[in-house]
Formats: C-alpha cells, structure tokens, sequence
C-alpha cells in the first residue's frame, strides 16, 4: 500500500514537471507565427535549378549542407564501430535457435532480391524521386535483418561489406577534397551539371555519385548494426 | 456539416495548430516518461518519442499544403510554389543521428545487463557518491 | 591549405583504416600520429594570419555552411591539435605497457573527437554545429565505455542519457530558430535575433542554454560529470577535461556572443559560474578517489572559466584563455602521470600519492598542481588575476568573493596532494617512465613555466583574439560580406 501511495506520487509530480515544460514551449510558439516566408530553404530552391537536379531535397542534402551529410555518416559509422566493439564477445557460441518455419525460409529467399533491387533503385534514383541514400540503404539493410532472422545458417560476407564500406567512405571525402582543389570549395560540384540534362538518370555531376556513395554505407553499417544488435540476442 | 467541418480543417493555420497540439502532446508523453520511468530500456524510449515529436513538430509547422513536395516532375517544371527542402533535409539528419545514438545506448543496456542483471537506472550506482 | 582539412584528414583516416590495418599492429597507430603532427603544423602555420579565413563548403554563406578562422578560434584550433598529438605520442610509448583492446578502434575514436572538437569551433552553420555535436557526443560516449566492464558501461549508459536529452533541447532551439528567423547561418541569426519577440528569445535562449549546459558542465546539469570520470580509464580522462569541454565552452559562448552582444543575462551567468565552482571545490574536499578529485576539480576550473566568458569583457576573456591554456595542460599532465601510477601500483586512491616512488614524475605533478591553483611564476596565476582584476573593475565583488573562497578551497586539497607527493616516506617500488614519456611530460610543464614567467610573450596575441571573440559585429561582416 505504501509502495503504491509513493509511486503514485512520484508519477503525478513528474507529470506535473512534465506538463508545466511542455505547455510553457506551447505556449510561447502558439503565441509566435510560425511560417516565415523569406527563409533560405526558398532561397536555395531558387538556386536549385542551377545543379541540374529535379529533387530538391536531394539537392539541399547532398550539395548545399553536403557538409552535415559527411557528419551524419561519420556518426553511424563511429556508432556501428562502437556496437561492435561493446557487443563483440569471442567467447560467446553459437546457441542452438529453433529453425524457423519453411514457409518463412522460402518467403525471405524470394523477396530477398526483389528487397534488393527496390533498394538499389531508391538510392540511384535519389535525385530522380522522392528517396535516396539513405532511404535505399536503410530498405537494403531490412532486407538483410530479413535473411538474418529467417536461416540459422545465413552468414553475411562480411569481408565484402567491410570492402565497399570502406570504398565508400574513403571515395566520399575524396570527392570532397577534389572538388577542393579545382573549385576551391570542399565537396564543390566539379562534374558537368547542365540543365538541360535535368530529369536524366545521368545529370546533376556529383551529386546522385556522393548518394549512391551514402547508400553504400548506410547499407553496410546498418546491416552491421542489424547483426551486432541480433546475434546477442541470440546467445543469451 | 461534414463539409463545413472539412474545409475547415483544411486551412493551413488549423493544420499547423493540430500537428503542433499533437507534438507538443507526443512531447509531454516523452518527458512524462523521462522522468517516472525507471527502465533503462523505457527511459531510451521515451528519449526516442521526444525526438520524434520535435519531428513531427518542425515537420507541421514549416508545411503549407497550398505548395507540393520539392521535386520537380508531374507537370512541375519551375523550382516555384514548393515547400521549404531544408526542414526535410535537417530532419533527414536528425533521425539517422538519432537512431545511431540510440542504437549504441541500447547495445551498452544491453552488455551492462550481462554483466550486472540490473535494468533499474535507480540502481546503477556502482560508483560511490 | 584549407581549413577544412581538420576535419577531412581525421574522417578520412578513420574511414581508411581497414586498408591501413594490414599494415600491421603498429599502421594504424603511426599513421595516425603521423596525421595529427601534420594537423599540428598546419595550425601553427595559420598563427601568423592577418585576416580571418573564411573557408566556403559547396555555396556561400549566408546558405551553405562556411568555417570561419579567425584569431580565436586559431588559438583553440591549435592548442586541440596539438594537445592530441602529445597525447598520441605519449600513448604510442605507454601502449608498451599496457594497451587498449582493438586499438585501431581506438584510434579512429581519438580522431573523430579531434575532428569534431575542430568543427565545433570552425563551423559557422548552427545545424552543423548540432552535427559536431553529435560526432564529439558519440565518440565520448564510446571511448567513456572503452573497457567493457560494469563502471565503464554505467558511465557510458549515464553520460549517453544526458547526452541525448541535451540534443533534444539543442535540437528544438534550432528548429524554432529556423522557422522564426528562416536561416541556420550563425551571422543571419545574430542579425534578426533582436527582432524576435521577448518570450521567445527567452525560450531559445534557455533551450541552447540546456542544450549545452549538460556538455558545458554547468552546475546544476553537471551530476554526471564525476562518474562518466571514475568509470572511463584515466587516460581519456585527460582528453574530456583538456579538449572535450573546451570546445563546447567555446562553441557556447562563441553563440552567446553573438546571439546576446548586450550580454542580457550575463550576471545570472556570471554568479552561475562562481557558484558552479564552489560547489565543486566543497564536494571534491572529501573525495578519496584521484580521478573523481580531478573530475571536480576540472568542474571547478570550468565554472572559473565560465564566470570569466560570461562577463563580455575582453580582459576577463583573456583571463580566460589563460586558464583554458593552463588547465588544459596541467589536466593533461595529471591524468597521463596518474594513469601510468595506476598502470604501477594498481590503485587511484588519494593514499597513492604517499607511496608513490617517482621523484621527476611527482615534480611535473606539483607544477601542475600548483599552476591549477595559480601560484605565482606559472601559467594558472595570469588568468586568475586578469579574471580577479577584470571582475574588481566591474565591480563584481560578490562573484569576487565566491571565486576565493572557492580558490581557498581548492588550495586545501591541492595542498594536501603536494604534501603527500613530497612527504619523505616509506617509498613503493620504482616507477620508471620512458625517456620519450619524460621529455613529453617537461615539455608540458616547460609550457605551463614559460607563459607563467614570461605572459608578455602571449599577451598580445591573447588581447588580440580575446576581442576578435567578442567582436559580433565584425564576424557578421566578414560572413554576409562574402555574399557581395
């Protein structure tokens, strides 16, 4: 009974903190406009056209804050690095799991390319459509936790992975520095991007290159995060 | 009735008012349980819910329905009457950050509790205060 | 050479180093010493610059994202490159003794906390500035849980808590940033920031504030700090305290500057400051565990330094540069001797120090010691008396009077320490350091000597950059003047 009067307690005044928090944010953007009309994402549409790509998300992720991009795939590769150092156990063996159904075995081997292609397409046509990099990476890595969670015996080729992971991230800031050098601006677009080629799969110079590039590692670190995160799971 | 009540949902000063009513709810939800849970697992939740209600938020509130998405394409051939690219392009970011670090907390849950079974955050104190 | 090559050389290594692993054990390592002498050098070289360098990613600012090299920022830049080099030079002998698990894990970490340290400080662009964040965020968090076991993993759990709910906050002051102001670019901000409405300067301002008080180490937000030092090896400890803060001390008051030139709330932070480092010059009193002892300690100086930035006074900030010079050093020294006296004689309790038989060693530690308290003749002392005479001027003397009897404090356990490295007792065993690890350790010291005899050498440059820091307008002209 105690117990219970103290727990309830301590819910009613977090929520009390809670609710004062947020309602005094709410209160002061309800009391602010909220769209701003002359903002620089109007200001880089414009510019947008002058890259020879027709999406502008694509434009404004991979190109003009190009720079945040480097960043973010700097952080999911120190975090897949850090989940493999913390969960790596060479002590660990490989527990017994129950084999998981046929139907599920065969399901996952059919859609296991067709996952595949769809992914491949989202990231090569990033600057085509709605998608990209990171989307396509993401859509191939759930392709591989598919194979992981389905065959006891699947094995991902890691030395592959590791490979065009490794391509990837170095050709990435290569292309930076060379645009560096002849542009004089880091990660500048020193490929030929005519306008009227917008709309092609081949258009907009460096840019779909730099998110294929992405698409390459977010798929191999994710996938890695994927099997780090699953085959603990596994042992215990 | 139906229609009064659509068309008046429909403007873009009631979006944003809902979405933001939404969020800042999604919000609350989040802190409220940042600071009673005491799961380790639940407290990386609820950080979760509170990054996606600042989402959802920015999302709402640079919308404006009268502009299409920024891609050219289906008629669309002019950079012009489209929405703003840089919330999509910020917050495309802050997921991945975001999942990257929550991936890497849970992986440290999850060895912490190998070596220790204590999932209580009350509880960790293996250091002396 | 571009600025931009502190961040792309790190990222570029870190990526390469599955390649450079088949070099074998010791690629990985000298490559990346190799790297950061060569991103020390190139720091030095900028020292002479005239101008600051503006230096464009992909479109002009005010829409892309710009680094801006100025006198500040170059002296920040500096001290964070070449501090890691010594502390890689240092670790390429100490891993003779004992070395870390995967190193070349352990190297791609040093590097991305380099390189992100260096954005924090260059980057022009708030959103890039949450990235840096982030990146710095992550490989602490990863190098807190290095060893794996139950201490190293709680501080990592705990330091990752409070990382993320500091985005949060960071991330939802920015965002209400663009969608009221319409722009990222630190200078545009700085422009209409004025314009905005009361409250709602007031809730950016108390979201950045709570955003980077956690990272800061501010007083109310910094209940972590101590245990993230205990359950981490002594040898991170010392990049936390000489890099990891800085920059983010940096990075906070470089925004404030600019966002609040009137300096609005610049008493609440001042007595927030001199609060912060009483409070954990009390609290280190009765620590019996060197590490945690140096933690608060750290908390301390860091409260010093905050109360010396917030008070928009360019003699204050040169104070302040002097202590960030100092401290950084003598922390550095401190927890590289302390994790060679763990390595020894296994332990990292106070008594240590009275059994300790390391005669140069104990030396380059008292200096150290003794120029953390701000003794006369060493680098501590300038700051503290620019910061103590900046503050009379302005007649701060309540903050005066918390910031001595802090200093007092700290006098205490400091003393007590030399005490026990000097009194002549019964000795442990030898602890013999390499000569390499020697010369490493003088030449710290030597630095901490020589800007403590001779400040007229830095004064200059420091009056300098301490006013190009506090200067918002004339960093507005050179970003938005690129447009024209």
């Amino acid at each position: 009974m105690n117990l219970k009067r103290k727990l309830a307690l301590s819910d009613i005044s977090g929520f009390a903190l809670a609710s004062v928090l947020v309602l005094t944010i709410f209160n002061v953007i309800l009391q602010n406009s909220l769209l701003t009309q002359n903002s620089a994402g109007n200001a880089l549409l414009a510019l947008s056209s002058h890259e020879g790509v027709a999406n502008a998300v694509t434009t404004v992720v991979v190109y003009f804050r190009g720079f945040d991009t480097l960043g973010e795939i700097a952080v999911l590769f120190i975090a897949s690095l850090g989940i493999g150092l913390i969960l790596e156990n060479p002590h660990a063996k490989q527990g017994k799991k129950e084999e998981s159904n046929f139907m599920l075995k065969t399901a996952a081997k059919l859609l296991f390319p067709i996952i595949l292609l769809f992914g491949i397409y989202i990231m090569v046509y990033g600057h085509l459509s709605p998608g990209g990099g990171f989307q396509g990476g993401v859509i191939i890595a759930s392709g591989v936790l598919l194979l992981l969670i389905s065959s006891n015996n699947f094995h991902m080729p890691h030395k592959l992975i590791a490979i065009l992971e490794t391509f990837a991230g170095i050709s990435y800031v290569f292309i930076g520095l060379i645009g560096l050098l002849l542009l004089d601006t880091f990660l500048g677009n020193f490929l030929p991007h005519d306008i009227s080629q917008m709309g092609m799969l081949f258009s907009g110079g460096i840019i779909p290159i730099i998110y294929i590039i992405v698409g390459i590692k977010v798929g191999s670190e994710m996938s890695f995060i994927v099997q780090n995160l699953l085959q603990r799971g596994e042992h215990d | 009735m139906i229609e009064i009540i659509l068309s008046y949902l429909n403007q873009d000063i009631v979006i944003q008012k809902i979405v933001l009513i939404g969020s800042m709810s999604l919000l609350l939800i989040g802190l409220f349980g940042l600071l009673t849970q005491r799961h380790i697992i639940k407290v990386f939740m609820s950080v979760a819910i509170m990054e996606s209600s600042l989402f959802l938020f920015f999302i709402g509130s640079t919308f404006n329905k009268n502009f299409t998405a920024p891609i050219l394409g289906d008629g669309h051939v002019d950079f012009i009457h489209m929405n703003d690219p840089i919330p999509h392009a910020m917050i495309l970011t802050a997921i991945v950050i975001g999942m990257a670090v929550l991936a890497l907390g849970i992986s440290f849950a999850i060895e912490y509790f190998k070596l220790t079974s204590i999932t209580d955050i009350d509880r960790m104190n293996e250091m002396k205060n | 050479m571009s600025s931009i090559l502190f961040i792309a050389l790190p990222l570029l290594f870190a990526f390469c180093v599955p390649l450079l692993e088949k070099l074998g054990r010791n690629g990985v390592a000298y490559a990346s010493t190799l790297m950061q002498i060569f991103l020390a050098a190139l720091a030095f070289s900028f020292f002479g610059l005239e101008h600051p360098q503006l230096e464009i990613i992909a479109i002009a600012p005010p829409l892309g994202i710009s680094f801006v090299l100025d006198q500040a920022s170059v002296f920040f830049v500096a001290l964070f490159s070449s501090l890691m080099t010594l502390f890689s030079l240092y670790y390429l002998w100490q891993r003779k003794i004992k070395s870390y698990k995967n190193e070349a894990k352990f190297f791609i970490l040093l590097n991305t906390l380099l390189a992100s340290a260096v954005g924090l400080v260059l980057s022009n662009d708030i959103f890039n500035i949450y990235v840096f964040f982030e990146i710095a965020g992550i490989s602490a968090y990863i190098l807190t849980a290095y060893e794996k076991n139950a201490k190293a993993l709680e501080a990592g759990i705990k330091y990752l808590l409070t990382g993320s709910v500091a985005s949060i906050f960071l991330v939802l002051a920015i965002m209400l940033i663009y969608i009221n102001i319409g722009s990222l670019n630190l200078a545009l901000i700085a422009q209409n920031f004025e314009t905005l409405p009361y409250n709602l300067k007031v809730l950016i301002s108390l979201l950045l504030f709570l955003g980077f008080g956690f990272k800061v180490e501010i007083f109310p937000l910094n209940f972590w700090v101590s245990d993230v030092y205990e359950g981490s090896s002594t040898l991170i400890n010392g990049l936390f305290s000489a890099i990891v803060v800085k920059a983010y001390l940096f990075v906070f008051f470089h925004i404030l500057y600019l966002l609040l030139p009137s300096g609005e709330f610049s008493h609440f932070l001042i007595y927030l400051g001199a609060l912060s480092m009483l409070v954990s010059q009390i609290v280190a009193l009765k620590q019996t565990n060197l590490k945690r002892l140096f933690a608060y300690s750290s908390l301390g100086q860091v409260g010093l330094l905050f109360a010396a930035f917030s008070m928009h006074d360019s003699d204050a900030i040169m104070g302040a540069f002097f202590i960030v010079f100092a401290h950084s050093i003598a922390k550095m020294i401190l927890f590289l001797s302390l994790s060679n006296i763990e390595e020894h004689y296994k332990s990292v309790d106070i008594s240590i120090l009275q059994k300790i038989n390391a005669p140069y060693l104990g030396f380059i530690m008292l200096i150290a010691m003794l120029s953390i308290l701000g003794i006369p003749l060493l680098a501590g002392f300038v700051g503290k008396f620019l910061i103590l005479k900046s503050m009379a001027l302005d007649g701060l003397f309540g903050a005066m009077a918390i910031i001595l009897i802090a200093s007092l404090l700290e006098s205490v356990y400091y003393f007590k320490l030399s005490g026990y490295l000097t009194q002549k007792e019964e000795r442990g065993t030898l602890l013999s350091l390499d000569l390499v690890q020697k010369i490493l350790l003088s030449f710290l010291a030597l630095l901490l000597v020589t800007a403590g005899t001779a400040p007229f050498l830095v004064l200059d440059f420091a009056a300098h950059a301490a006013n190009v820091m506090l200067d918002a307008q004339s960093y507005i002209a050179l970003i938005l003047g690129a447009v024209q």
